[in-house]
C-alpha cells in the first residue's frame, strides 16, 4: 500500500457516537458503519457478547437495544446514537445475579457457555416484554412462546430444554441470592485491543428526506435500513461499499396508518412492528402472519418491509404477500414521488424498479374486507429459515366461485412472481377438487425454480403445487 | 464465588438398574453445580478471541480453490507493500511440514500438490485485519489442475482397511430362511460449535512458543508444534482458553491452526491471533465421515440372525487425519448390539479430494449404527415381527460374544435400556395409535367417493409416527489404545494449601472441570468445592490423554480417584486423622505432596490388533431412544416433537451434567437425521454459512426426556463408563424408524431432508394411485 488515501485521512475525523451501555454513557470515535459488536468487544472491552457467525444467524452477539433484542453484528454503530444498549455484563446489578442468570446455573442451561450471553439477552427481552404488558405474563410462559423467543439463538450443547426451563423459572419467581463474580463490576475500560478496521464503512445519517435524496444523488452510498441484509452482504465479502446512507432517522419512512382506502406502511416499519400493529391486524393480518415467520426476534426487531423490497431477493418472504395484496410501492427522489405496483417492481434477479436516486418511502395495501388471503412459507426449519417456497394466494368468494384471484410466489423463479396462468385456472371457478388439481398442475408447469443450496428445482415445483392444492382444499373444506 | 444451591427440580430422573445403588459416598450421584457457570453467565469467561494480547497481529490463511492441482508458484502482487506484513509458505517451516497425527501425511502448508478445495497454502499476518485481508488478496496461486477423485465408491486409495470375522458366513447363509439386504448412506455433518476455531501464538525469548486456544487436546497440539517447528518439547507450551464447544471438531484441527499461528508468530516476531470466521470454519475444517454401508443378513424363521455380512466405506477426504481409528470404531459397532454366530465386517476408509473428515461425537459409530438399526427394523418387517420384540430376542446379554470374540462380562444393559424406553414411552400403545391413524388415512384415501387427488395427499396433512432404536458405544480408546496412551493424571496438595487435580482433560462444555474434582473429592472425603482442576497448561499438567472417546470420566476419572485415594492414605498415615480434618496441617508440617498415577490397563482386557480379535473396548455403554415425528405430507418436512432417551453409562457422577450430555447429543442426532445437509459439489462444501447449513433451533428441538440407567463399571472406583458420544448413536435411527411408522417410507440416506422425504412419499403415492387419478394436464405453457 502507498501513501494514506483520502479514505484514511477521513478516519482522523471519525464522528463521535454517544450512547449508553449498561446505563453508563459512552462515546466512541469510529466510522458509523462499524458493527456494534466490534465497538463493544474491541473499543469498550466488553467481550461478553460473542461472534459466532457475523451474519445474524446464531444470536451469540445478542444485546438489548432500547430493550429490544438485536444481533449486534448486524447493527452499525451509527444507529445506536442516543440509544441504550444492555449487554450480558449489565445483567447483574448491585452484585446480585439476574434471576435469569441464576436460573441458567440451577437448571443446567449452561454448558460450553458461548451461546449463553446471547441466550440470556433474548430471554431477558422476552421476560421484560411480559412484565411491561406487551405480552400477558402468565399466558406467555408457554413452552412454545419461550422457544420462539430464543429461536434466534443457536445452542449446540444443551438441546435447549434446560434453557427453556431456566426462562420459565426466572419468570416464576426471582429466587436468587447468588452474588455475581467480581469481574463484571469492572468499569468499561478500553481493552488495549482496539483495532480499527479500515474496511469499516462510514455512514451518513440524514434527518430529512431532501438531505437523503441529495446524498443519494451524490453517489457511492448504499442505503441502509435495518441492516439485516446490508451487514450480511458485508460479512459475505460483497465488495464496493465504503459508505452507508443510514435511513433510520427519516421520520417520513416510519408509521402505519389508514388513508384513502389503503393501509399505508412506512418503509422503515420492522417485522416486529407489523406483528404488533392493531391496524395491520385489522386490515392486512396476513402481513403480521408473514412477519412472524421472518428470522427470529433479533431479525424481526431490525428488518424492515422497505428493506426486504429493496433487497429484492427472490426468497424475500414479504414480497409474494405484497404481490397477492395488489400493494403499491411508493418511491421518492429529488424529482418527486411515484407509485409502482408491486407486481411491476421486480424486473429481474435482485433488481428493482427503483432509479439510482430514489428511495422506497412507503407501501400501500388496498383495504378489501371481502378478500381472503392465505400464506405459506416452506423452509427447512421452523425459525431463522430462508424460504424454499413462499406462496401467497388471495381471492374474493362470490356465489361459490373465486374472483380476483392472485397467486404469488417466492423462491421459484429469478424474482418474486405472480403465477398468472394458475390464477386463470382459479378465476371464476368454484374451488373443487378438480379445479385444485388443475391449478396445482398448472402452477408446477408455470414456475421456473432452480437447484440451489437450499433445495432442488424438483422439490420446489412439487411443493408449490401441493401447498396450493392444500390452500384450495382447506378453503373449500372438502 | 457464588454461593449455589443444588435444586432438585433440575435433576433428571435417575433409575437404578439391576445393580446396587450408590454406596455411602456423598458426592457421586449428586448434581454438583458447574464450576464454570458463574463466569459464563456474566460474560466474565474469556474465550480465545476475548483475550487481550498487546501488540498481537492478525493472521489469515491463503487457501487453494481447486480440489486437486499441482502448485507451481505463489505470486505476490508487486503493488502491495509487503514490508508491513509477515508471509509464511511451506519453505519457511523450520521442522517437518506435517500436522502430526496418525500418519503424518497432512502438510501444514501445501508444498507442491493441492489435495483439496480449502487447503492452506500460505499464511499472512498484519497489524490490523484490513491489511491482513488486503495481503491475502494480493497473493495468487499458480496451479495446474489434476484430475480429482470425488466419489467414495470409485476411490482406489484407502487409508485403512479392516476385516472382522466370526464363525463362517457360508454356513450361516445356508441356515438362513430369509436374506435381507440393504444399502444405507450418510452425508457429512458439520460440528457447528458456536465458537469458531481460534488460536493465539506468542514467540518466547528462548526461541520457544506458547499457544493459547480453543481446543480439546493440548498434548496433540503440543506434539504437532514440536514437530513442525523443530522445537524441543520443553520449549512448547500449550494452554487452553475457555472453549465454546468441540464435539470432536477441536480434537485434531486445532493442531493445524496452532502450527499456522506459531509459524506466523515466528515470522512476525510477535504474537499472532487467528480466529476463523464461520465461513472459513465450515469450508476448511473436518466433518463427520460420509459413508455407504451395505448389509446382507441371513435370518432364521425363528428370528435368529445366522449371518451378517457388512461392508462399510467411509470417505476420509484428502488426508488420513483420524480416519483409521474412526473407521475402526465404525466397523466394531457395525453389527449393532445383536447376537449373531457368523459375521464378516469389511471396512475401508478411502482417500478423495475433499476436505479431510475427522472426529465428531460418536466417531464412526453413528454412521454404522444408523445402518444397523434401520436394517434390523427391515428384518423385523420381513419377519412380520415387532422390531422391539426382535431386538429383545437378539440384544446382547451378559456372557454373549461380540464379532471380535469379546465376551461381555459385565454391565451389559441393552435389555434394560430397551425395556425402560418402551415403558417410559408407552411404546406399544403409541404404535397402536399410529397404526390406527395409518389405517384411517388409507381407508379415507381409497374410499369410492374420494375426490380426485391428482397426486396429492389426502385430507390429513400431517402423519404422525413413533420409532425406536437401540445402540451401544465402546467407552475409551479402541483396542490397545488406552494401554498405548498410558495416561498419567495427578493430584497435588499444594504448598499454599489447595487441592489441585492435574490432568490434560479440557472443559469444553461437557463438565470435565466439575466432574473430575467431584470424583477426587469423593475419594478424599472432602467437599466438592475443596478440589480444583489445575489450569490447563502443558507446563503444569501431565499428559492424561486427549479429551475424546467418552474417556474422561471413566478412564481419567479412574486415575484421579486412584491418585486421590493414595494422597488420602499418605496424609492420614502421617496425621493419624481423617484427611478432611488434617490435610491443612499436613501441608503446614510436611509441605506439598503430589501423586501421579499411570494407566496400566484394565484386568482381563486383551486386544490383538493384528488379527482384529479380542476385547475391543474395556466396557460398553447402552442407549435406547424413542422418537415421535410429524411428517407434513404436502412438503416432506419432518418435525420431531418428543424424544425419550434412555442411556446407561455406568454410575452417574453428576446427574444434571449427564442428562445435559444426553439431551445435547440427542438433538445433534435429530439434526443429523433431519435437516443437517451438507452438499458436496466438486469437492467443495456448498452449505458454507449458518444461513445454509442449518442446525435445529429451539423451535425445532423436541422435548427431550433423558433417563439414566446405571450398570456400574467394576474397574474404576466410581463405576462410571463413557457417556458423551452414546446418545449420538441412537437418535437418528429412531427418527427414521418413526418416519417409516408415519408414512410407510424407509429413508435410507441421511439426512431425511424434506426433498428426500417428499420423493419417498411421491413414490408411495404413485404406487397407490389408480391410473385414472394421475395428475391432470396443466393449463397453458410455462411462463417465467
Amino acid at each position: 500500500m502507498t501513501a494514506p488515501s483520502a479514505e484514511t485521512a477521513m478516519r482522523t475525523a471519525a464522528p463521535i457516537y454517544r450512547f449508553t451501555v449498561n446505563d453508563r454513557p459512552v462515546e466512541v470515535a469510529v466510522p458509523g458503519g462499524r458493527r456494534l459488536l466490534d465497538v463493544l468487544r474491541l473499543d469498550l472491552g466488553l467481550t461478553g457478547s460473542k461472534e459466532g457467525c457475523g451474519e445474524g444467524e446464531c444470536g451469540a452477539c445478542s444485546v438489548l437495544l432500547d430493550g429490544d433484542v438485536v444481533d449486534s453484528c448486524l447493527v452499525p454503530v451509527c444507529q445506536v446514537e442516543g440509544r441504550q444498549v444492555r449487554t450480558v455484563e449489565g445483567l447483574a446489578t448491585g452484585g446480585r445475579l439476574d434471576p435469569l442468570q441464576a436460573a441458567f446455573i440451577s437448571t443446567g442451561g449452561v454448558q460450553c457457555g458461548i451461546c449463553t450471553p446471547g441466550m440470556l439477552m433474548a430471554g431477558r427481552a422476552f421476560l421484560d416484554a411480559g412484565t411491561v404488558g406487551m405480552l400477558p405474563t402468565g399466558a406467555a410462559l408457554t413452552d412454545a412462546a419461550i422457544r420462539e423467543a430464543i429461536s434466534g439463538n443457536l445452542c449446540r450443547c444443551t438441546g435447549y430444554g434446560r434453557i427453556v426451563e431456566a426462562v420459565r423459572l426466572a419468570a416464576e419467581g426471582p429466587v436468587t441470592t447468588m452474588t455475581a463474580p467480581e469481574a463484571i463490576a469492572a468499569p468499561l475500560a478500553r481493552s488495549g485491543q482496539s483495532v480499527l478496521d479500515l474496511d469499516d464503512p462510514d455512514a451518513d445519517t440524514p434527518r430529512a428526506l431532501a438531505e437523503a435524496y441529495a446524498l443519494l444523488a451524490d453517489g457511492g452510498r448504499r442505503p441502509l435500513a435495518g441492516g439485516t441484509d446490508a451487514l450480511v452482504e458485508r460479512e459475505a465479502g460483497v465488495p464496493g461499499v465504503h459508505r452507508y446512507l443510514d435511513l433510520a432517522a427519516l421520520a417520513e419512512l416510519r408509521g402505519i396508518l389508514v388513508a384513502d382506502g389503503g393501509l399505508v406502511v412506512g418503509a422503515n416499519t420492522t417485522y416486529a412492528e407489523l406483528r404488533r400493529s392493531p391496524l395491520v391486524a385489522e386490515h392486512a393480518p396476513i402481513l403480521a402472519e408473514m412477519a412472524a415467520q421472518v428470522g427470529a426476534a433479533q431479525i424481526q426487531n431490525r428488518g424492515t418491509l422497505g428493506g426486504n423490497i429493496a433487497t429484492a431477493s427472490p426468497a424475500g418472504d414479504s414480497l409474494p404477500v405484497l404481490l397477492a395484496l395488489d400493494a403499491e410501492i411508493v418511491v421518492g427522489g429529488a424529482h418527486g414521488e411515484r407509485s409502482i405496483p408491486a407486481s411491476d417492481f421486480f424486473p429481474a434477479y435482485r433488481r428493482t424498479a427503483l432509479a439510482g436516486d430514489e428511495l422506497i418511502l412507503r407501501i400501500v395495501v388496498p383495504i378489501r374486507p371481502d378478500r381472503t388471503v392465505a400464506f405459506r412459507k416452506v423452509g427447512t426449519r421452523r425459525a431463522q429459515a430462508i424460504s424454499v417456497v413462499v406462496l401467497a394466494v388471495a381471492w374474493r368468494a362470490e356465489d361459490g366461485a373465486w374472483r380476483d384471484v392472485r397467486v404469488a410466489l417466492g423462491s421459484v423463479a429469478a424474482t418474486p412472481i405472480r403465477a398468472r396462468a394458475t390464477e386463470a385456472t382459479l378465476e371464476g371457478a368454484a374451488p373443487t377438487a378438480e379445479v385444485a388439481a388443475v391449478a396445482a398442475a398448472t402452477l408446477e408447469a408455470e414456475i421456473t425454480p432452480i437447484d440451489d443450496v437450499r433445495s432442488t428445482a424438483e422439490y420446489r415445483r412439487s411443493v408449490a403445487g401441493r401447498i396450493l392444492h392444500r390452500i384450495v382444499r382447506d378453503a373449500a373444506g372438502w | 464465588m457464588a454461593s449455589l444451591r443444588d435444586t432438585s427440580t433440575a435433576q433428571p430422573e435417575t433409575t437404578v438398574g439391576r445393580l446396587p445403588a450408590s454406596p455411602a459416598g456423598a458426592l457421586i450421584g449428586r448434581s454438583v453445580p458447574r464450576r464454570d457457570a458463574p463466569a459464563k453467565v456474566t460474560g466474565a469467561a474469556r474465550y480465545t478471541d476475548d483475550l487481550v494480547v498487546d501488540g498481537a497481529w492478525y493472521g489469515l490463511t491463503v487457501r487453494s480453490t481447486e480440489p486437486h492441482a499441482r502448485l507451481l508458484g505463489i505470486d505476490r502482487d508487486p503493488a502491495f507493500d509487503w514490508s508491513r506484513v509477515a508471509v509464511v509458505t511451506a519453505a519457511d517451516i523450520p521442522g517437518e511440514n506435517v500436522v502430526h497425527l496418525i500418519y503424518d501425511d497432512q502438510p501444514a502448508l501445501v508444498a507442491d500438490e493441492i489435495c483439496h478445495h480449502a487447503e492452506a497454502v500460505a499464511l499472512v499476518a498484519a497489524p490490523d485485519p484490513a491489511t491482513a485481508r488486503a495481503a491475502r488478496a494480493a497473493i495468487h496461486l499458480r496451479t495446474e489442475p489434476l484430475p480429482p477423485v470425488l466419489d467414495l465408491l470409485a476411490a482406489e486409495k484407502a487409508f485403512a482397511r479392516y476385516e472382522i470375522s466370526k464363525g463362517d458366513l457360508e454356513t450361516g447363509f445356508a441356515e438362513a430362511d430369509h436374506i435381507v439386504e440393504g444399502t444405507y448412506s450418510v452425508g457429512p455433518q458439520e460440528h457447528i460449535y458456536i465458537e469458531p476455531q481460534a488460536m493465539i501464538a506468542a514467540p518466547e525469548v528462548d526461541g520457544g512458543v506458547t499457544v493459547t486456544g480453543s481446543l480439546q487436546c493440548p498434548y496433540y497440539v503440543h506434539a504437532a508444534l514440536a514437530r513442525a517447528l523443530a522445537l524441543p518439547i520443553d520449549k512448547v507450551r500449550v494452554t487452553q482458553a475457555e472453549t465454546g464447544g468441540g464435539f470432536g471438531g477441536k480434537e485434531e484441527y486445532p493442531s493445524m491452526l496452532a502450527v499456522h499461528a506459531a509459524l506466523l508468530a515466528r515470522a512476525a516476531g510477535r504474537p499472532v491471533r487467528m480466529t476463523y470466521d464461520r465461513h472459513e470454519d465450515i469450508v476448511a475444517t473436518t466433518k463427520r465421515h460420509p459413508a455407504v454401508i451395505r448389509h446382507r443378513t441371513g435370518v432364521a424363521a425363528d428370528g435368529r440372525l445366522v449371518a451378517q455380512d457388512i461392508d462399510v466405506v467411509m470417505d476420509a477426504g484428502a488426508y488420513a487425519t483420524l480416519s483409521p481409528v474412526v473407521l475402526s470404531r465404525g466397523a466394531l459397532h457395525a453389527t449393532g448390539p445383536y447376537r449373531c454366530a457368523n459375521v464378516r465386517v469389511r471396512a475401508r476408509a478411502v482417500m478423495t479430494n475433499t476436505v479431510p473428515a475427522g472426529a465428531f461425537r460418536g466417531f464412526g459409530a453413528p454412521q454404522t449404527e444408523f445402518a444397523a438399526e434401520i436394517h434390523l427394523a427391515r428384518i423385523a418387517e420381513a419377519l412380520e415381527l415387532p422390531a422391539a420384540e426382535l431386538r429383545r430376542r437378539l440384544a446382547y446379554r451378559e456372557g454373549d460374544v461380540t464379532a471380535t470374540g469379546q465376551v461381555l462380562r459385565h454391565s451389559v444393559a441393552a435389555i434394560d435400556v430397551l425395556e425402560r424406553a418402551e415403558e417410559v414411552a408407552d411404546f406399544a400403545a403409541e404404535r397402536a395409535k399410529t397404526a390406527h391413524a395409518r389405517e384411517q388415512r388409507h381407508a379415507h384415501a381409497t374410499r369410492a367417493d374420494a375426490p380426485a387427488r391428482g397426486m396429492h395427499p389426502g385430507a390429513e396433512r400431517i402423519a404422525s409416527g413413533v420409532g425406536l432404536a437401540l445402540g451401544w458405544h465402546g467407552a475409551g480408546f479402541t483396542g490397545s489404545g488406552e494401554k498405548t496412551l498410558a495416561s498419567v493424571a495427578g493430584i497435588e496438595l499444594t504448598a499454599d494449601g489447595r487441592i489441585l487435580i492435574l490432568t490434560a482433560q479440557t472443559e469444553i462444555g461437557q463438565g470435565a472441570a466439575t466432574v473430575l474434582p467431584q470424583i477426587a473429592a469423593e475419594a478424599l472425603g472432602v467437599a466438592a468445592e475443596a478440589v480444583e482442576p489445575a489450569p490447563l497448561d502443558t507446563a503444569l499438567v501431565p499428559n492424561s490423554g486427549p479429551t475424546v472417546a467418552s474417556r474422561t470420566t471413566m478412564v481419567v476419572g479412574g486415575l484421579v480417584a486412584e491418585a486421590a485415594g493414595k494422597l488420602r492414605a499418605q496424609v492420614e498415615e502421617r496425621t493419624g486423622r481423617p484427611f478432611v480434618e488434617s490435610w491443612r496441617e499436613d501441608v503446614a508440617a510436611h509441605g506439598p505432596t503430589r501423586i501421579d498415577v499411570r494407566f496400566e490397563g484394565y484386568p482381563g482386557i486383551e486386544w490383538d490388533q493384528e488379527r482384529y480379535r479380542g476385547d475391543a473396548y474395556p466396557a460398553y455403554s447402552w442407549a435406547a431412544a424413542v422418537a415421535w415425528v410429524d411428517v407434513d405430507l404436502d412438503t416432506g418436512q419432518v418435525a420431531v416433537p418428543r424424544v425419550v432417551a434412555v442411556d446407561e453409562a455406568g454410575r452417574v457422577v453428576n446427574p444434571m451434567l449427564a442428562a445435559g450430555q444426553v439431551e445435547g447429543g440427542t438433538l445433534q442426532a435429530v439434526g443429523y437425521a433431519t435437516i443437517e445437509e451438507m452438499q458436496v459439489v466438486d469437492g467443495r462444501y456448498r452449505n458454507d454459512r449458518l444461513a445454509t447449513y442449518l442446525i435445529p433451533t429451539a423451535l425445532d428441538a423436541p422435548a427431550i426426556e433423558a433417563h439414566l440407567v446405571e450398570a456400574p463399571f467394576p474397574h474404576n472406583p466410581h463405576g462410571a463408563k463413557g457417556l458423551g458420544e452414546l446418545p449420538m448413536d441412537v437418535g437418528a435411527p429412531a427418527v427414521i424408524d418413526a418416519i417409516h411408522d408415519a408414512t410407510g417410507a424407509w429413508i435410507t440416506e441421511l439426512p431425511a431432508t424434506p426433498a428426500r422425504v417428499l420423493a419417498a412419499l411421491q413414490a408411495l403415492e404413485e404406487e397407490r394411485e389408480p391410473e385414472e387419478q394421475r395428475a391432470p394436464e396443466p393449463v397453458g405453457e410455462g411462463v417465467s
